[in-house]
C-alpha cells in the first residue's frame, strides 16, 4: 500500500473514530458515575442530530447558522437528558440493573418514535459550514476538510475533558462521588445534583455528536442502532468508566474498520464483536478500567 | 356461595385443566386467522418461559436469547430442507443444537456476572446473527431460508396449532418440573445471594451455566416450532429486537412467576396487533408500557395478581380453619 | 356436582367470549359485495413513502374503475397493511388478510425477504400475489411458482443488465471498482452486472470489491479507497436512499464525481433525490437507471397520474405507484374476461396477458410471469425544468434482452 493511501484510510478511519468517541465518551462517563449503562445513549446522540437539523434549517438566513447551532443543540440536547433523568432514571438508581436496563430500552423506543412523530420518516441533510468546507490536498490526495475539523474537535474535547475532570473542583466534586458516593454523600456534596450533572454531560456529548455528524451524513431514523454498537465495543475495549479509555477504543475501532475493510471485508462487522468478548473474557474492565 | 366461589378461585389446579380444556376446544371456536394468532402466542410463551429459567428463577440478565432461538429455527430449516430427516427428528434436533451451542457461549458468559455478563450475551447474539445474515452459501443469508417440506398431516392450520400445542404443554411441564425441583430452589437461591450460596458449598458457575444451557434448549425447541409455523427462517429471528420482546414479554407478564411468560405473551402479542392496526406509533405504546411497568409494577402482572390475591387467599384459608372448628 | 356445574359455566363462557371475538361479523352484506386487494407493504419506517406511494397509485386506479361502474358490477377496495420491513410481521398480515379478512388477491411489498415469505404463504394457499416493488430477481425466478406475478421491472434489468448496457454504450470503461451493501441483494446486483457488461466489453476489470455493512452510512474510508484506486468508473450495487445521500455528500466532499465516472443505479429514483435542491451535493453526471422518468414521459394519461398523486400525498410518485396502478388495472382486465372471480382461471389470463399502458404495451412472460416492463436510463444532471437533479438524454430499454431469458431460468430452477 502507497503511504497515501494509508494516510488517507487512517484519517478516514480516525474521523469515524472521533465521533464515536463523544458519544462513547459520554456513556462511559454516565457509567463510571452513575454505574448505569444507558442504552439509549445513542437515542439522544439521533435527538441532539434533529435538534441540529432543526436549528440549522429554520435560521438558515441567519450568517454561521451551523456554528450557533454547534453551541446551542448540544445544550438543549442535555437539557433534554437533564429531565430524563430527574423524572426517569432517579427512581431506579437502587435497583437491580435488569431494570435499569430495561427502562433505558424503553426509552430507545420512546425518543426514537417521539423522533419518527416530531420529524417524520425521511432524510434530512445539513450542508458542511464555511469554512470547513472544501479539501485539501494530502499526500496528493484531496481529502475534505470536514474530516479533519472532526479529528480536531475529539482531540479537544478530549483534552478539555481531563483537563475538567483532573484540575478544576467541579471535576473532583464528580470524581469523588464516582469513587465513593457514601462518603461523598458524608462529607456534604449532594450526590443527586451531581448524578444530574453528569447524567447532562454525558448527554451534553452525545448531543454534540449529534451536531458534528449531519454535515457529513444524513439526519434519519435509525441512526441511534447504527451507533450504539460501536459504542459498547468501544467502552468495553477501552474499560467502562475511563474516559482515556473510550479515546483509545474509539481510535482503536476507528481504525479496525478502515484497515478491516482491505484485508476481510466481509468479517470485518465480526471483528469488534469478537474483540469486545475477548476483552470481557480475559480483562472485563478493559484497557484502561478499573477492576472491580 | 360467596364462600365457596373463593374456594374454588383458590384451586389452582382446576384453573389448570379449565385453561387446557379451554386451549383444546378453541379450533372449534374462533376462526384460522385467529387461531394462528393463537399459534403464535403458544409458542412465544415457551420461549419467554425457557429465557426466564435464566431470568426470573436464576436472575441472570441475557441481552441475546433471539440467538439461540434462531439457532434452533435455522436447525430444523437446514436439517428440512438440505437433509430427508422426518420433520419430527428435524424438530428435535433445534433444542438439541441450541443447547449445544448454548453451553459453548454459556462457558463463556457465566466466568462474568452483571454487567460484563449481559455485554457478552448480547456480543454472541450478534455473532450468530452476523453468521447467519453472512454465510449465503449455507443459511442464505438475508433471504432466509423459504418453503419448509411440511408433512401433509401439519399442513393446514389447526393441525399445526395441536402440535404445538402438545409440544408446548409438554415443555411448560418439563419446566414446572425444573423449576420446582432442588435444582430450581438451587437457581433461585443464587438469584437471591450468590455469595451465601457460593459459600454454603454449591458451585454457582456450574448450576449457572446448567441453567443457561436449559434455557437455551427450550428456547431453541420454540425456535424450532416457529420454522415449522412459518415456513421460513430468516435472520432476524437472531436479532436483539427479538431479545428484547423476549425480555419485555417476561417483566410484563411477571418473572417471578411461572405463568408470568405464559401470560405475558398472549397480552404483549394481542396489544402489538391491536396497537399497530390503529397507529404507526405502536413502538411509542410499548416504550410507555415498558417504562411504566419498570417505575411501577416490577412483578409484572402476575406479580400484582399474586399480591392482591395473597392476602385474600390467606384470609380464606384463616377463615377456612376457623370455620371446621380446628 | 355443584363445583362441576360451575366450572363448567365458567368454561362455557369463556368459550363464549373467545366465539365472539372469533366471529368476524361478515360485514352487512352490502348490496354489492366488493372485490377486496390486499397490500403489505413498508407503510412506517425509513421506506414508507415507498408503501405509501404504492398504496396510492392503487387508489387511483381504483377510483377510476369504481366511477365507471367497478369490475362485473362489484367495486374494487385495497386494504393495506403495514409489513414492517419484517417477514413474520408482513406474514401475520398477509395471513390475517387472506383468512379473516379474505382478500381475493394480494400485492406489495418492498423487502424482497418478505416478498419471498409471503409468496411461499401465496403458493401453499393457493391464492395470487403479485410484487409491486421487491426487486430480487430470485423470487420470481428460482422461488417462482404458479401463482407469483411481478408487474415492476426486477433486479436484473434495475441494478445488472440496465446499467451494464448503458455504460456499454455511453463510456465502456475497462477499469471498475464496485461498492455495495453487503446483502445479498448486492452481491447479486454486482454479479448480473458483471454477468452482461463483461460480455459486451470483454477486457473491462473489477478491480476491487468493497462490501460495506448494510445500513452502513458512513462511507469515508472507502471512499478514500475508492479515489485512490485508480479506476475509470466505480459502480454502486444497491446503495440506495439514505445510504445513496450520504454517499454522495461524502463522494462530493472527496471531489470523487469530477475524478472518475459514476455508474449509480439508484440515483434516478425520484423517492431519494426528490428533496435535493441546486447547490447541495447530487450525482453530478452519473450514469444512472430509472424506473419511472415522468418528466421525459408524453403520454397524457402518465401527467395525469403524476398530478393525481402528488395532490392526494403532496409528494411525486415512485415508480411502485404506476405499478401498482397497472396491477389494478390488469387485474380488472382478467377479471372481466374471465368472467368471474376465479383464481385459476385469473392465473391462466394473466400470465399470458399483453397490458396496455401508458409508458406502452408491457406483456407479461409466461416462464416467470415477470412483466416486460422498461427500464429507461440518463445522465444525472440538474435542468430548469425541475427543481431536482434527474436523468437527461433519457433513453428506454425495451424488450426482453435487459432481463434474464427464459433459458437462463429455466438452468437455474435446476439447479
Amino acid at each position: 500500500m502507497r503511504i497515501e493511501v494509508i494516510a488517507a484510510q487512517a484519517l478516514s478511519g480516525l474521523s469515524v473514530g472521533m465521533v464515536l468517541f463523544l458519544i462513547a465518551a459520554g456513556l462511559s462517563i454516565i457509567f463510571g458515575t452513575l454505574k448505569v449503562l444507558n442504552l439509549a445513549h445513542g437515542s439522544i446522540y439521533m435527538v441532539g442530530a434533529f435538534i441540529c437539523y432543526t436549528f440549522t434549517s429554520t435560521f438558515a438566513h441567519v450568517i454561521g447558522v451551523f456554528w450557533w447551532t454547534l453551541i446551542l443543540a448540544p445544550i438543549a440536547t442535555a437539557l433534554v437528558g437533564g429531565l430524563i433523568e430527574i423524572f426517569l432514571l432517579r427512581r431506579i438508581y437502587a435497583e437491580e440493573m435488569l431494570y435499569q436496563y430495561i427502562l433505558t430500552f424503553g426509552l430507545i423506543l420512546v425518543l426514537g418514535e417521539m423522533c419518527k412523530l416530531i420529524w417524520g420518516v425521511g432524510y434530512h441533510t445539513v450542508s458542511v459550514p464555511w469554512p470547513v468546507n472544501g479539501s485539501v490536498p494530502i499526500l496528493g490526495i484531496s481529502f475534505p476538510v470536514y474530516n479533519l475539523f472532526l479529528i480536531g474537535c475529539g482531540i479537544a474535547v478530549f483534552v478539555g475533558l481531563l483537563f475538567f475532570m483532573h484540575y478544576t473542583g467541579l471535576g473532583s466534586t464528580i470524581r469523588a462521588v464516582t469513587y465513593n458516593r457514601e462518603m461523598a454523600n458524608a462529607l456534604g456534596i449532594n450526590v443527586p445534583m451531581v448524578y444530574t450533572g453528569v447524567f447532562m454531560l454525558g448527554c451534553w456529548l452525545a448531543g454534540l455528536a449529534g451536531t458534528l455528524m449531519p454535515p457529513m451524513s444524513v439526519v434519519a431514523l435509525g441512526a441511534d442502532m447504527e451507533v450504539i454498537i460501536g459504542c459498547f465495543i468501544i467502552v468495553v475495549i477501552g474499560g467502562l468508566g475511563s474516559l482515556p479509555g473510550a479515546f483509545i477504543g474509539a481510535i482503536i475501532l476507528g481504525l479496525l474498520t478502515s484497515f478491516g475493510i482491505f484485508i476481510v471485508p466481509r468479517l470485518a462487522v465480526a471483528f469488534g464483536f469478537i474483540l469486545m468478548i475477548i476483552i470481557l473474557v480475559i480483562r472485563p474492565w478493559g484497557l484502561m478500567g478499573k477492576p472491580e | 356461595m360467596k364462600g365457596f366461589l373463593e374456594r374454588v378461585v383458590v384451586i389452582k389446579r382446576l384453573w389448570l385443566a379449565m385453561a387446557v380444556a379451554f386451549f383444546v376446544v378453541l379450533p372449534f371456536l374462533i376462526g384460522e386467522g385467529w387461531l394462528s394468532l393463537v399459534n403464535e402466542m403458544l409458542i412465544m410463551a415457551l420461549a419467554a418461559s425457557g429465557l426466564n429459567l435464566m431470568l426470573g428463577y436464576t436472575g441472570m440478565v441475557s441481552f441475546g436469547p433471539a440467538g439461540l432461538y434462531a439457532v434452533g429455527a435455522y436447525t430444523t430449516a437446514l436439517f428440512l430442507t438440505k437433509t430427508g430427516i422426518p420433520f419430527v427428528i428435524a424438530i428435535v434436533a433445534g433444542p438439541i443444537v441450541a443447547g449445544a451451542v448454548g453451553a459453548i457461549v454459556g462457558w463463556f458468559c457465566v466466568r462474568r456476572t452483571h454487567v460484563y455478563f449481559a455485554l457478552l450475551t448480547l456480543a454472541f447474539a450478534q455473532i450468530i446473527w452476523t453468521i447467519i445474515f453472512e454465510w449465503y452459501g449455507f443459511t442464505g443469508g438475508d433471504n432466509g431460508i423459504v418453503g419448509m417440506p411440511v408433512p401433509d398431516l401439519l399442513m393446514s392450520i389447526s393441525h399445526y396449532y395441536y402440535f404445538s400445542l402438545v409440544v408446548v404443554v409438554i415443555c411448560l411441564i418439563l419446566l414446572w418440573m425444573i423449576g420446582n425441583s432442588p435444582f430450581g430452589k438451587i437457581l433461585q437461591a443464587i438469584r437471591e445471594n450468590p455469595g451465601r450460596t457460593e459459600f454454603i458449598g454449591i458451585n454457582v458457575k456450574r448450576y449457572q451455566l446448567i441453567a443457561f444451557v436449559l434455557s437455551s434448549a427450550f428456547l431453541g425447541a420454540a425456535g424450532s416450532l416457529f420454522c415449522g409455523f412459518s415456513d421460513s427462517v430468516f435472520p432476524d429471528y437472531a436479532h436483539w429486537a427479538k431479545s428484547t420482546d423476549m425480555i419485555v414479554i417476561c417483566l410484563l407478564g411477571g418473572m417471578y412467576n411461572f405463568a408470568g411468560p405464559i401470560i405475558g405473551s398472549i397480552i404483549y402479542i394481542l396489544l402489538s396487533k391491536l396497537i399497530s392496526s390503529y397507529t404507526m406509533y405502536w413502538m411509542l405504546f410499548l416504550g410507555i408500557i415498558v417504562v411504566l411497568l419498570v417505575l411501577f409494577m416490577r412483578g409484572g402482572i402476575m406479580g400484582f395478581i399474586s399480591e392482591k390475591l395473597s392476602s385474600k387467599i390467606q384470609e380464606i384459608r384463616l377463615r377456612g380453619q376457623y370455620d371446621t372448628g380446628s | 356436582m355443584k363445583k362441576m356445574g360451575i366450572l363448567v359455566s365458567m368454561l362455557l363462557v369463556m368459550c363464549m367470549v373467545a366465539w365472539g371475538i372469533g366471529f368476524v361479523p361478515e360485514a352487512a352484506a352490502a348490496k354489492k359485495k366488493p372485490i377486496l386487494i390486499g397490500h403489505v407493504h413498508a407503510m412506517s419506517g425509513a421506506m414508507s413513502m415507498y408503501g405509501i406511494s404504492c398504496a396510492t397509485g392503487g387508489e387511483i386506479a381504483i377510483a377510476e374503475i369504481n366511477a365507471a361502474g367497478g369490475v362485473l358490477g362489484r367495486p374494487l377496495k385495497q386494504i393495506s397493511r403495514d409489513s414492517k420491513l419484517s417477514p413474520e410481521t408482513g406474514l401475520r398480515e398477509s395471513k390475517d388478510l387472506f383468512l379473516n379478512k379474505r382478500v381475493d388477491f394480494l400485492t406489495g411489498t418492498i423487502s424482497s425477504a418478505v416478498g419471498q415469505a409471503i409468496s411461499a404463504y401465496a403458493k401453499r394457499a393457493k391464492k395470487i400475489f403479485i410484487i409491486n416493488i421487491s426487486q430480487s430477481s430470485r423470487t420470481t425466478e428460482e422461488l417462482g411458482h404458479r401463482y407469483l406475478f411481478r408487474i415492476d421491472t426486477n433486479a436484473v434489468p434495475y441494478f445488472g443488465y440496465g446499467p451494464a448496457l448503458a455504460l456499454a454504450q455511453k463510456w465502456a470503461d475497462k477499469k471498475i471498482i464496485s461498492l455495495g451493501f453487503d446483502y445479498e441483494m448486492g452481491h447479486n446486483g454486482l454479479r448480473v452486472f458483471k454477468e452482461k457488461y463483461l460480455q459486451l466489453v470483454p477486457d473491462a476489470k473489477i478491480i476491487d470489491e468493497l462490501w460495506p455493512p448494510l445500513g452502513t452510512t458512513d462511507f469515508t474510508p472507502y471512499i478514500s479507497k475508492i479515489a485512490n484506486s485508480g479506476a475509470d468508473a466505480f459502480f454502486l450495487s444497491c446503495i440506495y436512499g439514505g445510504g445513496e445521500l450520504a454517499f454522495t455528500k461524502q463522494a462530493w466532499a472527496f471531489g470523487l464525481y469530477d475524478k472518475m465516472h459514476a455508474v449509480q443505479p439508484c440515483a434516478g429514483d425520484v423517492e431519494t433525490w426528490g428533496k435535493v435542491k441546486k447547490g447541495e451535493p447530487y450525482p453530478k453526471g452519473a450514469l444512472a437507471t430509472c424506473r419511472y422518468p415522468f418528466w421525459s414521459i408524453e403520454d397524457p394519461k402518465s401527467k395525469a397520474f403524476v398530478e393525481e398523486h402528488y395532490n392526494r400525498v403532496g409528494f411525486l410518485p415512485s415508480y411502485g405507484a404506476m405499478n401498482q396502478y397497472f396491477i389494478i388495472y390488469a387485474l380488472k382486465e382478467a377479471i372481466e374476461k374471465v368472467g368471474a372471480v376465479d383464481t385459476e382461471k385469473i392465473v391462466d389470463t394473466l400470465e399470458t396477458m399483453v397490458l396496455d399502458t401508458f409508458v406502452g404495451k408491457v406483456p407479461i412472460r409466461t416462464c416467470d410471469h415477470q412483466a416486460i416492463m422498461p427500464t429507461w436510463f440518463g445522465i444525472m444532471k440538474f435542468t430548469p425544468d425541475l427543481p431536482f437533479p434527474h436523468i437527461t438524454e433519457v433513453e428506454v430499454l425495451r424488450g426482453e434482452s435487459p432481463y434474464h431469458s427464459c433459458e437462463q431460468i429455466r438452468k437455474l430452477r435446476k439447479k
